[in-house]
C-alpha cells in the first residue's frame, strides 16, 4: 500500500516536472529568439571594424543603411538627396586613396594612411570616406559616423535584402515578407476552392466505399516529407511553368504556391470535411423535407452551418503554407526582390533562414537579422493559431 | 380519390424486416394517428411517405405508395417535388440557425420564389396558421434559437405550411414539449385539418384520441388494426390493441 502510494507520488512528480520543463523550454526558446533578434537594432549600420567619415563642414549627422548603400552604388550623388547641402558626393574607399596620393606619400607600410585620410577628409567638402577603424587618426580632422545603428525602420521598411553587401548590409524585411505573403496567398487561393470541393464531395456525395478509400489516402498525403514535394515541384511543376508561360526560369512564386497548395490540401480537406460531417442530421433532414435538393441543402445549410470549421480549415492551411520551408526553398528561385507578379522568383522568410543561417557568423548583424525573421514568423504563426482558437470557440458559443 | 394509399408495403433496413405488408388508406382532410410501442415501425412508415428513408443506405421497399393517385416510388419521380407536397415535422424541433423569418421563407426560396412581397405575405400567413404570430411578430429577425422549445416546434410547423403541402406528417411533434405547448400543438392540428391531410405519430393515447379521426395500431412492423379512432379506443377488434391502449404494455 505504502509502496503503491509512493509510486503514484513519484509519477505525479515526474509528470509535473516534465510538464514544467516543456513549458520552460518553449519559453526559453522564445526568449532566446527575441533576444538575438533585438540585437539587430544595436548593430552598426556600417560594416563591423569600419567607419564612415565626412568633412567637418558637412551638416549630415545620420545616414541610414539604405542611404549608405545608394551612395556607394552611385544611385545618390548629391548630399541634398539625403538632407544635406547641394554638393556632389565624393565616394572614397581605402583603395581609392592611391588616386589622391602616391604610394610613397602613403608609406611603404601604409603608416601614413591615417594622416593622409584625415587630410583628405579635411580638404574635400563632399567626401564620404569608408575606412577601416585601424586607420583612423587619433586627431581625425572630420566627422565620424560610427555610433549609427540599424533602426527598426531599416528592417521593417527596408526594400532590399543584401545581408553581405558593403559598406552597409541591407536587412530589409519587405521583399521577404511580401514573398511569403504572395506565395501563401497564391497557395491558399488555389487550395481553398479545390479543398472545399473535395471536402463537400467526401462529406456529402461520395459513397461510404469511396470515402473509406479516399480519406486515408488524403491523410497519407500529409505525411509525405516536404523535400519530396520540393523534388516533385522541381522536376514537374517548374519546367511546366517555364514552358507554359515562356519564362526565363520556372522557379517562381507560382511554383511555390502550387506546391504549398498541394501540401495544404490534406489539412484543409480533413478539417473542412470533419466540420461538415458534424452538421446535425436534423438540419439536413429539415432542409430536404422542405423540398430542397441535395445541392441546395449543401450550400444553404451544410456549408453555412460548418462555416467556422471551414474557416479554421482555411486558416490552418495558411499556417501550413507560411511556415513551410524546404519545398518552397527548392522551387521559388530564392531571389530576395519584391515581386510584382506570381511569375517572378521570390524568397520567403523560412527559406531565407534555412538558406543563410549556416553562413552567417554567430553574433553578426546578419545572424541577428535572421533571428528577427524567425521572430516575425513566430508572431505570424502565433496570430494564426490564436485566430483558429477564436474561430472554433465561436462555434461552441453558438 | 384517396390522399394516401399504401399497398402491400414491405420495408427492410438491410436484412431487418421493419414493415410487413402494410395497407393503409387515408382520405382527404383527415387526421390519422399512428400508435404502437417503440420500435414497431411508426416512424419508418411515416418517412416512407416523403421518401425520407431514401437517405439511409441499404434500405429496400416493395409494394407501392400513392399520394393523390400518384405512385411516389415510380421511376422519374422528383423527390424534392414530392417533399413539397408532403411536408414533415420532426420529433425534436429543428429550426435552422437563421432568423425566424428566414426559417419560414426557406422552403419558398429553395422553391425558386424570389418575389419579396409574396414571400413576406406567405411567411406571415404561415406563422399565423401555426398560431405563433402573436408571440413572434415583433422579433421576426431574431434567431429562431431564441424561441422556447414549443415555439420552435410551431415555427417548424409554420415552415412546413409555407410550402403549402397537401399532406403534413408529424413524428411525435409534442413529445419533447411541456403540457401547455403540447395543448397548443393539439389545438393547431385541429385547425389545420380543414386544409391539410395529417398523419401524426404519437405515444400519447389521449392525444391520439383527441386529435385524430382514424388510428392505426402498429406492432412489430405489422399494422394490427386500423379503424375510426372512436372504435379503436372504445371497442378494438384485436386483443393486442386493447392491451396497448389500456396501458397493459408498451
Ligand atoms: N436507420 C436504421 N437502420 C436500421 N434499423 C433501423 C433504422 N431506423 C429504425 N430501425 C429499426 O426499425 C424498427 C422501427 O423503427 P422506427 O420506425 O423508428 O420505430 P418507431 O418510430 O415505431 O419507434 C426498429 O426496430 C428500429 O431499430
Ligand atoms: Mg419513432
Amino acid at each position: 500500500m505504502q509502496v503503491k502510494r509512493f509510486f503514484e507520488k513519484l509519477i505525479e512528480g515526474f509528470l509535473l516536472i516534465s510538464g514544467s520543463i516543456t513549458s520552460i523550454t518553449i519559453l526559453l526558446i522564445v526568449i532566446f529568439l527575441f533576444k538575438e533578434a533585438s540585437g539587430l537594432f544595436t548593430t552598426p549600420v556600417v560594416e563591423e571594424g569600419y567607419v564612415l567619415a565626412f568633412n567637418k563642414e558637412n551638416p549630415i549627422k545620420h545616414l541610414n543603411a539604405y542611404q549608405i548603400k545608394q551612395i556607394f552604388d552611385s544611385e545618390i550623388s548629391n548630399w541634398n538627396e539625403v538632407g544635406g547641402k547641394d554638393m556632389p558626393i565624393e565616394v572614397v574607399r581605402l583603395s581609392d586613396l592611391t588616386n589622391y596620393y602616391t604610394e610613397e606619400e602613403l608609406g611603404a607600410e601604409f603608416e601614413h594612411i591615417p594622416a593622409k585620410a584625415s587630410e583628405l577628409t579635411a580638404k574635400t567638402p563632399g567626401i564620404v570616406l569608408f575606412l577601416p577603424k585601424q586607420y583612423v587618426a587619433k586627431k581625425f580632422d572630420g566627422i565620424l559616423l560610427d555610433h549609427e545603428t540599424i533602426r527598426p525602420g531599416d528592417f521593417f521598411g527596408g526594400k532590399e535584402w543584401y545581408p553581405t553587401s558593403t559598406p552597409s548590409a541591407q536587412f530589409g524585411l519587405l521583399p521577404l515578407i511580401l514573398g511569403t505573403f504572395w506565395v501563401s496567398l497564391g497557395a491558399i487561393l488555389l487550395a481553398l476552392p479545390f479543398g472545399l470541393a473535395v471536402a463537400v464531395y467526401l462529406a456529402e456525395i461520395a459513397s461510404m466505399r469511396v470515402r473509406n478509400v479516399l480519406k486515408p489516402l488524403i491523410e497519407l498525403l500529409a505525411g509525405i516529407p516536404s523535400v519530396v514535394y520540393g523534388f516533385f515541384g522541381l522536376v514537374v511543376i517548374v519546367p511546366f511553368l517555364q514552358q507554359t508561360f515562356g519564362l526565363p526560369v520556372g522557379e517562381t512564386a507560382l511554383a511555390g504556391s502550387i506546391i504549398l497548395a498541394i501540401m495544404a490540401l490534406p489539412t484543409i480537406i480533413t478539417v473542412a470535411e470533419d466540420s461538415m460531417r458534424t452538421v446535425p442530421r436534423a438540419m439536413k433532414e429539415a432542409s430536404l423535407a422542405l423540398g430542397a435538393t441535395h445541392w441546395q441543402t449543401i450550400y444553404k445549410v451544410i456549408v453555412p452551418y460548418a462555416k467556422s470549421g471551414i474557416m479554421s480549415a482555411a486558416v490552418l492551411g495558411i499556417g501550413r503554407a507560411i511556415g513551410e520551408t524546404m519545398a518552397v526553398l527548392m522551387v521559388t528561385g530564392n531571389a530576395a526582390v519584391i515581386p510584382h507578379t506570381l511569375l517572378e522568383p521570390v524568397r520567403t522568410i523560412p527559406a531565407t533562414i534555412a538558406a543563410e543561417l549556416g553562413e552567417a557568423p554567430v553574433g553578426s548583424g546578419h545572424y541577428q537579422a535572421l533571428f528577427a525573421l524567425g521572430a516575425i514568423l513566430f508572431l505570424i504563426t502565433m496570430i494564426i493559431s490564436i485566430s483558429v482558437e477564436l474561430i472554433s470557440k465561436k462555434k461552441y458559443a453558438k | 380519390m384517396l390522399t394516401i394509399d399504401a399497398k402491400n408495403v414491405d420495408f427492410y433496413y438491410s436484412e431487418f424486416h421493419a414493415l410487413k405488408n402494410i395497407n393503409l388508406e387515408v382520405e382527404k382532410n383527415k387526421v390519422v394517428a399512428l400508435i404502437g410501442p417503440s420500435g414497431c415501425g411508426k416512424s419508418t412508415f411515416l418517412r416512407l411517405l416523403n421518401r425520407m428513408n431514401d437517405l439511409i443506405d441499404g434500405t429496400r421497399m416493395t409494394g407501392s405508395v400513392l399520394i393523390e393517385g400518384k405512385d411516389i416510388y415510380a421511376p422519374g419521380i422528383r423527390v424534392d417535388e414530392l417533399r413539397k407536397e408532403v411536408g414533415m415535422v420532426f420529433q425534436k424541433p429543428n429550426p435552422f440557425p437563421k432568423s425566424i423569418f428566414e426559417n419560414v421563407a426557406y422552403g419558398l426560396r429553395v422553391n425558386g420564389i424570389s418575389d419579396k412581397n409574396f414571400i413576406e405575405e406567405r411567411v406571415v400567413q404561415s406563422i399565423k396558421s401555426a398560431a405563433l404570430w402573436d408571440e413572434v411578430k415583433d422579433k421576426l429577425n431574431k434567431s429562431a434559437f431564441a424561441l422556447s422549445g414549443g415555439q420552435q416546434q410551431r415555427l417548424c410547423i409554420a415552415r412546413t405550411l409555407a410550402i403549402s403541402p397537401k399532406v403534413v406528417l408529424m413524428d411525435e411533434p409534442a413529445s419533447a414539449l411541456d403540457p401547455i405547448s403540447t395543448a397548443k400543438i393539439e389545438e393547431l392540428i385541429y385547425e389545420l385539418k380543414k386544409d391539410y391531410t395529417i398523419m401524426i405519430v404519437t405515444h400519447n393515447m389521449q392525444q391520439a384520441s383527441r386529435v385524430s379521426d382514424k388510428t392505426a395500431y402498429f406492432y412489430l412492423g405489422e399494422m394490427i388494426e386500423y379503424d375510426d379512432t372512436i372504435k379503436i379506443f372504445t371497442n378494438p377488434k384485436e386483443l393486442s390493441t386493447q392491451n396497448y391502449i389500456t396501458g397493459r404494455f408498451g
